[in-house]
């Protein structure tokens, strides 16, 4: 590689990055900045007010009915973490391991089960929002003409299903994506590690769990750490099926439409207050950041030892 | 000679101040996104009388106009003229200074609107209007006049009598209520439209008076006997969203509904054939008085930046009118605030007639200035107690100790 | 892979490895089923009126009654949100591909002191939820004056998406030989013409992977056009779909009409250009 000589070519470097890094630092590093000091300050409407230290963490964690709120929302967060563990990538992993073996019709089932991944979250959520009506809806119907019409229930409506329905709506949506980084990595397992494996045992389980799901764990680690973020920023679909209170009383409330009433308010309410609106945008980018780094760092670990 | 100059002279003044007027364009924004192509009359009628004006209409979701406002308004990209909500709704986007204040010569025809229907457009901290209210509103019982005629039903007189004309049509295969409560504000107009004659006025004036709370018996009653009549809610109700419900009604599915006056129009477009009637849900005895929930919806307000300050005026004062309240009432359907206005439409009359006897829609007047609101908490006490989640008692102490937070009455 | 399947139901008996596959596909199948059945039903909807829907929700529609999508042509705004779209896509895109390789070019083929530390500083932005920024971007677009406006949407796109392409086209600059590129400097041709006639033609292919990745996400957006943008005339489709879902809620066959005229342009390109976008769409996760 040419050595970094002429002032022309220093010139030609900068013109070069100096836009893209621009873009960068202007939209993306400030406003991040600018939010954790945002949190710091009393905020009228969009006046920026007095330094106020940590009173707007103290208020979201520690006030009530803030502190309920807060609690209420981030468990949500959790759980949805946790079901979306298991119903998208849980099943993404089953899915790919079935592609993987390349049976008949493979490729068809490949992109069919990828489709979903390219449509807006926006349109996903008003599809299921239909189907799960609870008079007209395509579930509740089928339900009762099968001749299960005990099953039929206002799917949104009560808070034991409402959540579930959500988490339903986003694994269907995104299944595809696990499904298909798993396979990718397993893909890319040599044959001869899997032609000595098969002289060893002829359980499948020992060849899933002593092989296949070691050497993906590249792609685990990946769509983990996905996962992680995507729940704990999750928004649009809570957003379009449940709407911005987290309907009904507050069951399917998480912790994005939370930040976004509190900084941009609704109607009931109608309080804007961006103060306390970064002190939860703050909270949960600590948390998100340090999580993730930790699990990163863990799985990586893991990987390193196979 | 000189008469010619000053004539010329005049003409030129009358042009050069014409001219300007020629381009003066203001947007208007609504949350009525229903009642779009009547506002488009309402506003060619204003534009016919004020040439060289010129007003753009821009409707938004009701559920979001409120934050897609106040963004706007601090991005300095507002409306010139705009709806805006009443009471706490009101205050936020007035108190930061956003409206453009208003005052008995800036409309003189505000001198003769309800002292009520100004206050809801008044912020209480500078006691200054900022904006002309458009209607009130009332929360009471609408329903389909075919279906009560064929089953040979009256309107009831006690609870007792709704509860039994709510069975019958239950058994003529018809379904007696629409409503549904998974859109958290339909939780708070089932409150005020089902149950204000039980709710009774000796017990918003001792809330007022600092004497009750929410969880005194009159209030813990009228939501046991909501929770009640809410057997006669469609199948799966706490799933069913606002706009289902009204579709439910409209296509004469079921044979009444629990709602604003505003729900009149929105029918009348969905089912041009449709006879409706309402009425005042009644209290517990035939001897109780008979209360709707009356609220002001909201008004028509200034932006206090508008590059057109004498145009978004001259608009004000067009809202202002009785002309103009005279054809909103008409074709709107909407009770509104203009005094003088008389209603063509008799369901029309019998609605501000039954406003004679109301309570304030309470949660909205006098619970929305602060965090919790009491509209919230009120929504969500509502929707547990109606998916079984809360007694009546516990929801009533619920919201009372959530308003506590900013509430001082209810603070020992 | 082949060969090594072949030598596998060798080894095994004939039937067991039947049963076990036979259940895999038995999976395939079922899961496809429920990916694509809401897919079809909403496209059967479209054609339907709401009393088709409600009564008959599987049957096959009678295609050639197109008078929701009718109504959806000539009552709504549906084709002002879809303009906007394209064109609030398609700028990101043209800024996001030209910027984010001309830093990668810079990173990978030039030596120069903090090379290193540019592209770890774009790298960060890589992980970062940028909507939890939303209040001070808010405040800046605001103060840029671009608030209700697409220029706020594409400059916060191309943030948005320049880390990633500034990754992947990295890798990709970094493995082209340099041979081409020495011979063109000692022919005296200057570094703007080597980027541009010779380096250039041959990025094509990591290009082609970033603008995948990146233009389903801005595609597909919702938040900053909830946050930025309240001019109806200037809306984008997820956020006009709101919009219009609230103005026709009665009208089913009409929202499953929107809701598949939203859902045609994507999944028609997906469907030509499967393989590309499942390898653009992942290449992030996939190493």
């Amino acid at each position: 590689m040419p050595q970094l000589r002429l002032t022309g070519r220093g010139l030609w470097i900068t013109v070069l990055i100096a836009p893209p890094l621009a873009f960068v630092a202007l939209f993306i590093v400030y406003p991040i900045v600018a939010a954790f000091a945002y949190a710091f300050y009393d905020w009228q409407g969009l006046m920026r007010g007095d330094f106020v230290g940590l009173a707007n963490f103290h208020q979201v964690l520690f006030v009530e009915p803030y502190a309920s709120w807060t609690r209420n929302a981030f468990t949500h967060n959790i759980i949805v973490f946790f079901a979306l563990m298991v119903l998208q990538n849980g099943v993404g992993f089953i899915l790919a391991y079935a592609l993987w073996r390349e049976l008949p019709g493979a490729r068809f089932h490949r992109v069919a089960v990828f489709l979903p991944v390219v449509l807006s979250t926006i349109i996903v959520g008003y599809l299921w929002k239909l189907f799960l009506h609870p008079l007209f809806g395509v579930v509740n119907q089928s339900l009762k003409a099968v001749g299960l019409p005990f099953l039929a229930q206002p799917w949104l409506g009560q808070d034991t299903t409402a959540l579930w329905a959500l988490i339903f709506a986003n694994a269907w949506h995104m299944v595809g994506f696990p499904t298909l980084v798993f396979l990718a990595g397993m893909q890319r397992i040599p044959g001869e590690i899997l032609d000595a494996v098969r002289m060893e045992t002829e359980s499948e389980w020992v060849k899933i769990t002593k092989i296949v799901w070691p050497l993906v764990a590249p792609s685990a680690t990946v769509v983990f750490v996905l996962l992680f973020v995507g729940a704990f920023n999750w928004f649009e679909l809570p957003y379009i099926m449940a709407g911005l209170d987290g309907s009904p009383y507050g069951s399917t409330d998480v912790l994005g439409l939370y930040f976004y009433r509190t900084a941009f308010g609704n109607v009931s309410a109608g309080q804007q207050n961006f103060g306390l609106g970064s002190a939860l945008a703050v909270l949960i980018f600590v948390f998100i950041a340090a999580v993730a780094s930790v699990i990163t760092v863990r799985l990586r670990a893991r990987e390193i030892q196979i | 000679m000189s008469k010619t100059i000053i004539r010329m002279g005049a003409a030129l003044g009358a042009v050069l101040i014409t001219m300007p007027a020629l381009s003066q364009e203001l947007t208007f924004w609504s949350w009525r996104q229903e009642d779009r192509a009547q506002y488009e009359e309402f506003i060619g009628a204003f534009e016919a009388a004020n040439p060289g004006i010129t007003v753009n209409l821009e409707t938004f979701e009701a559920a979001n106009y409120n934050t897609i406002l106040s963004t706007a308004l601090a991005g300095g990209t507002g409306p010139d003229l705009m709806m805006v909500r009443a009471y706490g709704g009101l205050e936020n986007v007035a108190s930061a200074g956003y409206l453009m204040p208003l005052d008995t010569q800036k409309v003189p025809a505000l001198a003769d609107f309800a002292p009520t229907a100004l206050a809801a457009e008044t912020m209480r901290s500078d006691e200054t209007i900022y904006a002309v209210p458009f209607a009130s509103q009332t929360q009471l019982v609408i329903y389909n006049k075919t279906v009560f005629d064929d089953l040979g039903l009256e309107e009831p007189q006690t609870w007792d009598e709704l509860v039994a004309l709510s069975q019958a049509i239950q058994e003529a295969g018809i379904m007696p209520f629409a409503n549904g409560t998974a859109t958290a504000w339909q939780n708070e107009t089932i409150v005020g439209g089902l149950t204000s004659s039980i709710i009774g006025k000796d017990f918003y004036e001792a809330l007022k008076a600092g004497e009750a709370d929410f969880s005194d018996p009159r209030y813990v009653e009228a939501l046991t006997k909501l929770k009640e009549i809410s057997a006669f809610f469609p199948e799966g109700f706490i799933g069913l969203d606002y706009p289902s419900a009204q579709q439910l009604f409209g296509s004469g599915l079921a044979a009444m509904f629990v709602g604003g006056s505003y729900e009149l129009a929105t029918f009348k477009t969905m089912n041009p054939e449709i006879e409706m009637g309402v009425f005042a849900a009644p209290g517990l005895a035939a001897e109780d008085e008979k209360l709707v929930a009356l609220y002001y919806d909201g008004g028509y307000a200034a932006n206090a930046n508008t590059q057109h300050p004498e145009a978004a005026l001259a608009f004000l004062n067009y809202v202002a009118s009785l002309e103009f309240g005279q054809a909103f009432a008409n074709t709107l359907n909407n009770v509104s605030t203009v005094p003088g206005v008389t209603f063509d439409d008799p369901l029309l009359q019998e609605i501000s007639e039954l406003n004679a006897s109301s309570i304030p829609y309470m949660m909205l007047v006098d619970f929305r200035y602060g965090e919790p609101s009491g509209s919230v908490l009120l929504q969500g006490e509502v929707q547990k107690l109606m998916a079984g989640q809360t007694t009546p008692e516990a929801a009533g102490a619920a919201v009372t100790e959530g308003l506590k937070a900013w509430y001082e009455p209810f603070q020992d | 892979m082949t060969a090594a399947a072949e030598t596998y139901y060798e080894k095994r008996g004939l039937i067991g490895t039947l049963g076990r596959d036979g259940l895999l596909q038995i999976i395939l199948v079922a899961n496809t089923f429920i990916m694509l059945a809401p897919i079809v039903i909403m496209v059967f909807s479209a054609f339907k009126t709401n009393m088709e829907i409600f009564q008959s929700p599987f049957s096959l529609p009678d295609f050639t009654n197109v008078a929701n999508f009718v109504k959806i042509w000539t009552q709504t705004n549906f084709l002002r949100y879809l303009a906007n779209s394209f064109i609030v896509t398609g700028a990101s895109m043209v800024c996001i591909l030209t910027l984010g390789t001309m830093a990668a070019y810079a990173i990978a083929r030039y030596q120069f002191f903090g090379a290193s530390f540019i592209l770890m500083f774009f790298l960060a932005g890589l992980t970062l939820p940028l909507k939890l920024a939303i209040i001070p971007l808010f405040m800046l677009m605001r103060d840029l004056g671009i608030l209700n406006n697409q220029l706020s949407l594409i400059a916060v796109y191309t943030a948005m998406g320049l880390p990633t392409t500034v990754f992947i086209m990295t890798g990709f600059i970094r493995t082209l030989p340099s041979e081409l590129e020495d011979a063109a400097r000692m022919d005296g041709a200057s570094e703007a013409r080597i980027m541009w006639s010779i380096m250039l033609p041959l990025v094509r292919p990591a290009m082609v992977i970033a603008g995948i990745q990146n233009v389903v996400p801005i595609w597909n957006d919702f938040f900053f056009p909830l946050v930025f943008i309240q001019n109806d005339s200037l809306k984008t489709l997820p956020q006009g779909l709101t919009t219009f879902m609230g103005e026709y809620t009665t009208d089913w066959g009409v929202l499953f009409s929107g809701l598949t005229l939203s859902a045609a342009p994507i999944i028609l390109i997906y469907i030509m250009l499967s393989r590309q976008f499942i390898n653009g769409m992942t290449s992030g996760a996939v190493k």
